[in-house]
């Protein structure tokens, strides 16, 4: 895992880069990687090219990065993993290619060499990378299928920038920092900015699954090579045997986390008391017969209570052999990180604490990478949203047949007192007949109607015409993934996992030089599984992973509610901010007041 | 390819936008893919003069409706493949032109016309757009703020800068307009008090300021308009009339001179959607100055020699530029060519026009 950034003056009138912003944006990702440098420049200085390593794979000199091909064509920055790079290598040295390392930087140069842009169907990982191409004097750039790599890019007309992290950019002094009213908006109604866009207006992501050339004609139009709806929708298709699906489920499972295994430095697990990790500790005590290092939070609220992971975890590591490592966190810990923790983040997010302290403990147990159980919930249909958006569809779809129907029995509501403690409630009739209104009720921490309380008028009429929510979420949608099952989770994946949990990881993780393993976030698993999804009513799908190790996880594990790290947080933030108690049943005021401090506090790059 | 250009001004025209135009309409008529260029101007206020090969020009219509009416009958009788709109009022029309024939179009910015939000028919029409052109990237960072136009398809191409703004006989050009060995700032552009943005008044009130041990700094002020009275009420009052000299309007050809004979140019504008004159200056050998606002950070960016400065710095850049030796101008006017000579733009044409819609043709 690493940072990468770089600068193309690609327009004929641009004045060059300069290797002082090229410095000063790398050094912004410093703890991205603590194990080397470098900077390269193309051979007439308009694109240069900049690095830092945590080295994981082949960490000797020769897989430094930049790294340019033998003949000194290409160059090329790469963060991430490519999993099944051992493959691809043997296939690219069976057609003649000489390797000079054994890094899976190397075998994204070869694959260009012979593939071109075609070349990112044969990936399998987390990624993003650039490539220079100087015989076209162009630069190509890929990030992966469900954007668990970040890959930020800024264009202002006459030079093209990217980066790894948003406030990287910015430390380089020449991108402007005005706003960007959608990615301020869209942070108040979900708690995280909306992707593609930023706090800033000339700062975006490249969208997920998306390749991107720009040459001396500017940046052209990001080229979509994978879509998570397109999957889902070509999986409901296929038919299923009810009996296979716990094969099926333990065979994709199973071979991902054998996939994300690989590395040349330890791999350890972040394990809770729930299914997802545990299964993952099982499968790799299946994979690999190895006896893995385990890190579980333990939070000192908790002691001897029902919500304390820690006993249960115990449980699973020692059914699985593994070495457990239970990591105590109290309040006054959490008050102490949190100056560093609201600085360090990248774009304002009102979750990552948890993993902020998992990654913190990998880092002082001396791992560099461990793996997550993220992305179970998404796409094995864990979470309630599953139940509840369908169901609201059904509900509330009849009331937007009658226009005005659903304000009107909006402003009812709250004329009557009922929006005050509830607030989503009065919005039920107005959101809720289709599936991206519906995921809105569920996943919004504010509702369009309530962002005055929070926000200037032009900041609200210019982020709502700008993030365009409606269109945005139901572009998750398309092709209609095939199921309701299948819809949740395309939402799921491509909005609350997307831009909260998977950036989360990725600074939290960072922050710490430690890499962050999905193997349930995986292009492979997903096409996999895709054929089941529609066929996973309550439970089912979490049963199967549970069932998924040669030895099953315990029943307590599998048949347990679902807790997770939020409650300390919440009870704790509110202390932080508020000193008195929380106040019963307030957990989403909680969560509000929250993102108020997170939003006044967050600093751009120094 | 056949392209259908709908100016409110190009050929006989005046000013910055009809000398864009002319040189973008140039420039396509060069490429070897465009068959032909139409103009339907608006107006055309002196003579047409020869046009380019490929292009003609039809007569200025200024009535809105006779306008629109002979856009629609050209044409539906031209079938072009590409409509051009030179401006952002025209942008609307050729919307609806273009969906009607079934062509792509292109919408040029050339700056102010964005400084405030467009109507929602013009800002629709940027949104369809097959291609906004834009003179600067502060013209193109006001497209993408007020619009949701995809951002690859807002592209800046700058002004380019006249072939006769180069080094010359400076001694000689000094001479003509009298000067020994004075320290001479120079500002050229409109005094137009509705455009007192161009920082003429910031000039004059630096001026009792500065000083040079050998010379006497005096400063030009070449244009003319309802602005002068004031400026020169200004002058009087900070007891320097006898060092701003009002030049009033300088003929086209007698510029480059002009240029030449100064020793820094300067013009702290806040309203320029490119500021041409910047590059003009630094052409013809004389570095430039100005302020970090709007367009101008775009020809204002060749380090010492073009500089864009913050609001409050003015008497200090000044200071610096009148104590800096003067460049070598022969190296400057090589690396203003470099970025914004004629050969530079009509290879962007040919990019971002020519090329880009050639497949659709």
């Amino acid at each position: 895992m690493c940072g990468l950034n770089g600068i193309f003056a690609y327009h004929p009138s641009a004045s060059s880069p300069r290797e002082q912003e090229l410095f000063a944006t790398r050094e912004h990702m410093r703890a991205r990687g603590p194990d080397g440098a470098g900077i390269w420049w193309s051979p007439e200085r308009r694109c240069g090219l900049a690095h830092r390593r945590l080295a994981i794979l082949d960490l000797s000199d020769r897989a430094a990065q930049p790294m340019a091909s033998t003949d000194g064509s290409l160059a090329v920055v790469f963060n991430g993993e490519i999993y099944n790079y051992p493959e691809l290598k043997a296939e690219l040295e069976r057609d003649g290619a000489a390797f000079r390392s054994t890094s899976d930087t190397e075998v994204l140069i070869h694959l260009y060499q012979r593939f071109g842009a075609k070349m990112v169907a044969k990936l399998r990982g987390m990624f993003a990378f650039a490539i220079w191409d100087q015989k076209k004097r162009g630069i190509f750039l890929a990030r992966d299928p469900y954007g668990i790599k970040p890959l930020y890019i800024s264009n202002d007309g006459w030079t093209f920038r990217f980066a790894s992290q948003v406030k990287a950019l910015l430390a380089g002094g020449a991108v402007s920092r005005d706003p960007e009213p959608a990615g301020i908006v869209g942070f108040h109604l979900f708690g995280s900015v909306p992707e593609p866009f930023t706090l800033y207006r000339d700062i975006s992501s490249l969208p997920a699954g998306h390749t991107l050339w720009v040459d001396r004609m500017g940046m052209r139009e990001p080229q979509r090579y994978h879509s998570i709806a397109t999957t889902l929708a070509k999986g409901a298709r296929e038919k299923v045997e009810s009996a296979t699906i716990d094969a099926r489920v333990r065979a994709a499972a199973l071979d991902s986390v054998r996939a994300h295994m690989l590395a040349d430095v330890e791999v350890g697990l972040f394990l809770s008391a729930g299914v997802d990790s545990g299964a993952l500790l099982g499968l790799i005590h299946d994979a690999t017969g190895a006896n893995v290092r385990a890190i579980t939070l333990a939070f000192s609220t908790f002691a001897g209570t029902q919500e304390d992971e820690a006993p249960l975890a115990a449980k699973i590591a020692e059914r699985y052999g593994a070495q457990h490592i239970v990591r105590h966190v109290n309040e006054a810990e959490f008050r102490h990180d949190l100056p560093n923790f609201l600085a360090t983040m990248d774009q304002p997010t009102i979750d990552g604490v948890n993993t902020w302290f998992a990654c913190k403990a990998a880092a002082e147990a001396g791992l560099k990478v461990a793996l997550s159980g993220l992305g179970g919930d998404e796409i094995l249909a864990g979470y309630p949203s599953f139940v509840d958006i369908p169901r609201w569809v059904g509900v509330f779809a009849g009331v937007r047949m009658i226009p005005g129907l659903g304000p009107g029995l909006r402003l009812l509501g709250s004329a009557i007192g009922l929006s005050k403690n509830t607030p989503k409630i009065v919005g039920m009739p107005e959101y809720g007949g289709t599936y991206p209104g519906a995921y809105l009720l569920r996943r919004g921490l504010l509702l369009p109607f309530e962002l005055q309380t929070v926000l200037a008028p032009d900041v609200i009429r210019n982020g709502l015409f700008r993030l365009n929510l409606f269109a945005n979420l139901s572009a998750s949608l398309m092709p209609d993934p095939g199921s309701a099952l299948g819809r949740v989770a395309a939402l799921e994946s491509c909005h609350y996992m997307r831009n909260q949990l998977l950036r989360d990881s990725d600074w939290t993780s960072m922050a710490h030089s430690v890499e962050l393993r999905t193997p349930l976030v995986d292009s492979k698993f997903l096409s996999d599984v895709a054929p089941l999804l529609p066929h996973l009513g309550r439970n089912r799908g979490k049963y199967a992973l549970a069932n998924a190790p040669s030895n099953p996880l315990p029943d307590e594990v599998a048949h347990r509610a679902k807790t997770g790290f939020v409650v300390p947080m919440q009870s704790w933030t509110h202390a932080a901010l508020f000193q008195p108690a929380l106040p019963v049943g307030a957990k989403g005021l909680v969560s509000r007041n929250w993102a108020k401090h997170i939003f006044r506090t967050y600093q751009p790059a120094a | 390819m056949k392209v259908l250009a709908l100016v409110p001004e190009a050929f006989g025209g005046h000013g910055g936008i009809a000398q864009y135009n002319r040189d973008l309409i140039t420039a396509l008529a060069r490429s070897g893919g465009v068959e032909s260029v139409r103009i339907l101007p608006r107006l055309a206020a002196g003579p047409v003069g020869e046009l380019p090969a490929k292009v003609t020009q039809a007569d200025p219509i200024f009535a809105r409706s006779r306008y629109v009416l002979n856009v629609f009958a050209e044409a539906l009788w031209r079938r072009p493949d590409l409509i051009f709109s030179g401006h952002l009022y025209t942008a609307p029309l050729a919307r609806h032109l273009a969906k009607l024939i079934g062509a792509p179009y292109v919408v040029q910015l050339h700056g102010t016309e964005v400084w405030r939000e467009p109507s929602p028919a013009q800002r629709t029409a940027l949104e369809k757009a097959d291609a906004v052109l834009c003179v600067s990237r502060h013209t193109r960072a006001q497209t993408v703020k007020f619009t949701r136009a995809a951002q690859n398809r807002v592209i800046v191409v700058p002004n380019t800068v006249g072939a006769d703004y180069r080094p010359g006989d400076r001694e000689a050009a000094r001479r003509k307009w009298g000067l020994r060995d004075e320290f001479v700032l120079l500002s050229v552009g409109r005094l137009d008090s509705r455009e007192g943005y161009k920082g003429h008044d910031q000039v004059i009130d630096a001026i009792p300021e500065l000083a040079d041990q050998n010379r006497k700094i005096v400063y030009y002020i070449s244009g003319d308009g309802d602005d002068r009275t004031r400026l020169e009420t200004l002058a009087e009052r900070r007891g320097v009339s006898d060092r701003v000299l009002f030049l009033g309007f300088t003929p086209r050809n007698e510029l480059p001179d002009l240029y030449r004979a100064a020793d820094v140019f300067v013009m702290p504008s806040r309203g320029e959607g490119f500021g041409i004159v910047f590059l003009e200056a630094m052409a013809s050998g004389t570095p430039a100055l100005g302020y970090a606002i709007g367009g101008a950070t775009d020809p204002l960016d060749f380090g010492d020699w073009g500089r864009a400065i913050a609001a409050d710095q003015l008497l200090a850049a000044l200071d610096d530029m009148i104590a800096m030796p003067r460049p070598d101008s022969e190296k400057m006017f090589q690396a203003v060519r470099k970025r914004f000579g004629f050969d530079v733009f009509a290879q962007q044409v040919e990019d971002q026009l020519v090329r880009r819609f050639a497949a659709a043709a």
